[in-house]
């Protein structure tokens, strides 16, 4: 059968629902991208999707340990256990609900798909001037019996004045496909504050598409890291708009990946008003057979004056049998605009790794120690030390060395 | 300690060390010479594993071992240490991590317990003064945008830390003004003892005044085509190399 069948087969679970019925006609009408697709050139879903998934599968009972096991310890935590929301934590001028968002808003056919079948998700609200310095952790854990498609839809909306961090992690604890499209909007209004931090230390079994939109009113200053150090199939589809002046928007990426997995980064800056600025720095590492798309679109429209616009992906290609495809776009329609950009890809300095054998430095610790060195500069971006610690910890795991960086 | 015999390397087809043959005991210092071109780098880099450099024939022996065997790493546990003519930037890791990397390293192989920070902090303390070298060092990032004479002060550092049983000293002169060349060539005697061994490979009479050579080899076209006590650098500061090399070129063609 396949996805799309699965798909057909679920839909009576909507049935009635125009909203959802609008946005399933759509998803059928554009169906899976292909690699005929400029967007999904070299992202193909091919071999996924001939495999055969239960929509929303109730899933395994977990235990305290494997939940404990996973969970980052944060002292405000929600948590999604095979779909249902078990824990959500008080905050003082946040407030944390279930979401059900059937609005037929989507551009893509992922985001058409996850409007019309999508029952899972947290909204959380941020009230005006609230500052909240312990980040909030999301983490989503899975354990199913059968191939298993879930998708998820959230909802973060940032009040005037405040400010929260963000911490974001999907787990699928079984060896069998589980199969994720995550959307995620988040308004943020005049002046207010996010740090987003994406976890993607995904298995083997896991595929995700992840869209999040993030919308700025004027002064208000954006953070999204991903970091994506797993996973068989990772698509994230990250997207700014400035709605307002004087905005900042900040993506910082470190992919590391290895075998057969698979990762692509996906942004697009849009530059819709002026004295605004964005910063993209990107760093992938790739091992084994892995595959890394990066492609970075920034839009600059009209009336956008007096932009600075910057945008780095720099690639380490580990192995020979790892491959990248980059590729930045501009597009600019204002006159008064900074704008740089800038791809590389390399292998680790031939030289340095002499030099560092010769000090008594096996050859893998030398390339591990360039590796981080290399990948550093955009972890330094995030601001938990905690993530910090644990995205070097991963990376030593991922490079199979025995070091802390 | 260290027998080379009848080495011949080059790269890619060229041949650059063309049978080299060099004999180093415990306690001695020798002096390589020689125009510039001639293979002493290529030669240093052959010591200390770099297998750009393809070995032909013949052999190196360091303590009864054949160190041709050996990957550049195990070669530096074994307590070979080269101070590279040009040294490497490595962006992104600090002196004192990268120090620490090399030295946690080498005790785990040798089946130490690892040095505690405390330990580590003090020893570099202490041989970053017998170098004259401010602390900053410690916190830039190992030789990133270091001038040519700290660079090279660096290698030293790394040299004391590592306490090797052998050192090269490739060109270490060269790019150090006349007191840090004092002060780099006295921490290089301090670190002097009965039981290791010291290369240096210099262009100048100036740095054998402070370290002074129990043999000085002139290297020639990939041979060492003379060799002598101290003195011998002296005649070649004065007369330069012509007179030793057309004889030389007389009998290898
Ligand atoms: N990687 C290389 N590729 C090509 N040729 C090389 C390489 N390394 C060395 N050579 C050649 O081998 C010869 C010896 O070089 P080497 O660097 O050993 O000389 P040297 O005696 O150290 O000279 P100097 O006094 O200038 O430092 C030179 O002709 C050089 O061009
Ligand atoms: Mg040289």
């Amino acid at each position: 059968m396949g996805l799309i069948e699965n798909i057909k087969e679920y839909q009576h679970n909507f049935a009635g629902n125009s909203n959802r019925e609008k946005a399933y006609l759509s998803f059928l009408n554009k169906g899976f991208p292909t690699t005929k697709n400029e967007e999904w050139k070299f992202s193909s879903l091919k071999k996924i999707i001939s495999h055969d998934f239960t929509i929303e599968e109730k899933g395994l009972k977990l235990s305290k340990e494997e939940i404990d096991h996973y969970s980052l310890n944060f002292k405000h935590q929600i948590l999604f256990i095979n779909g249902t929301l078990t824990s959500k934590p008080n905050i003082n001028g946040v407030r944390i609900n279930k979401y059900v968002d059937d609005s037929p808003i989507f551009n893509s056919a992922f985001s058409a798909l996850n409007a019309a079948c999508s029952n899972i998700g947290y909204e959380i609200n941020v009230d005006p001037n609230t500052i909240i310095e312990e980040p909030i952790e999301i983490l989503f854990l899975t354990k199913n019996s059968s191939n298993n498609f879930i998708q998820y839809r959230n909802k973060i909306v940032i009040g005037e004045n405040a400010q929260i961090k963000i911490v974001e992690g999907i787990k699928n604890l079984s060896d069998k496909y589980c199969f994720t499209n995550m959307h995620t909007n988040i308004k943020l209004d005049k002046s207010s504050n996010i740090e987003f931090n994406k976890l993607q230390n995904n298995t083997n079994s896991q595929i995700t598409i992840d869209e999040t939109n993030l919308t700025q009113e004027k002064n208000s200053n954006s953070t999204v890291n991903t970091l994506l150090f797993g996973g068989m199939f990772t698509r994230n589809n990250l997207n700014f708009a400035q709605n307002g002046e004087r905005c900042e928007s900040n993506m910082n990426g470190v992919v590391i990946l290895d075998e057969n997995e698979f990762g692509d980064n996906h942004t697009y800056m849009d530059h819709k008003n002026a004295n605004c600025e964005s910063n993209e720095l990107y760093k992938g590492i790739y091992l084994g057979k892995s595959k890394g798309v990066f492609n970075g679109k920034i839009m600059v429209q009209p009336d956008a004056q007096k932009i600075n616009a910057f945008q780095a992906n720099n690639n380490l290609l580990i192995s020979d049998n790892a491959s990248i495809n980059s590729k930045p776009q501009l597009e600019i329609y204002a006159d008064d605009v900074k704008c740089s950009h800038g791809c590389t890809i390399g292998q680790l300095d031939e030289n340095a790794l002499f030099y560092m054998n010769t000090r008594g430095i096996r050859k893998e610790d030398a390339r591990a120690i360039l590796t981080f060195a290399f990948a550093s500069e955009a972890l330094e971006k995030i601001s938990i030390n905690k993530i910090q610690d644990l995205a070097k910890k991963l990376i030593a795991e991922k490079l199979k060395v025995d070091l802390s960086f | 300690m260290l027998k080379i015999d009848n080495l011949k390397a080059g790269i890619e087809g060229l041949e650059i060390l063309k049978g080299i043959n060099l004999s180093v005991k415990k306690g001695e210092v020798h002096a390589i010479m020689g125009p510039n071109g001639s293979g002493k780098s290529t030669l240093s880099s052959v010591i200390a594993g770099n297998d750009n450099y393809e070995v032909n024939s013949g052999s190196i022996t360091f303590e009864d071992e054949d160190l041709l065997d050996l990957d550049p790493d195990q070669r530096a546990h074994r307590g070979v240490f080269l101070s590279f003519q040009y040294p490497v930037e490595i962006p992104g890791i600090s002196v004192s991590n990268f120090i620490k990397a090399a030295i946690t390293e080498k005790r785990k192989v040798l089946g130490l317990e690892p040095i505690t920070a405390k330990d580590l902090l003090g020893k570099m303390k202490e041989k970053m003064d017998l170098l004259d070298m401010q602390k900053g060092y410690l916190s830039r990032n190992m030789n990133e945008g270091f001038s040519g004479g700290e660079k090279k002060r660096n290698e030293i550092f790394q040299m004391a830390m590592l306490e090797p049983k052998l050192a090269i000293l490739d060109e270490t002169d060269s790019g150090l003004d006349i007191d840090a060349l004092r002060v780099v060539a006295n921490g290089v005697n301090k670190l002097k003892n009965s039981e290791n061994a010291t290369i240096v490979i210099t262009h100048y009479q100036r740095l054998l005044d402070y370290i002074i050579p129990d043999y000085v080899h002139v290297l020639h076209n990939g041979r060492i085509v003379k060799s002598g006590g101290k003195e011998l650098a002296h005649e070649l500061e004065k007369k330069g190399y012509d007179w030793i090399t057309k004889e030389a070129d007389k009998k290898w063609g």
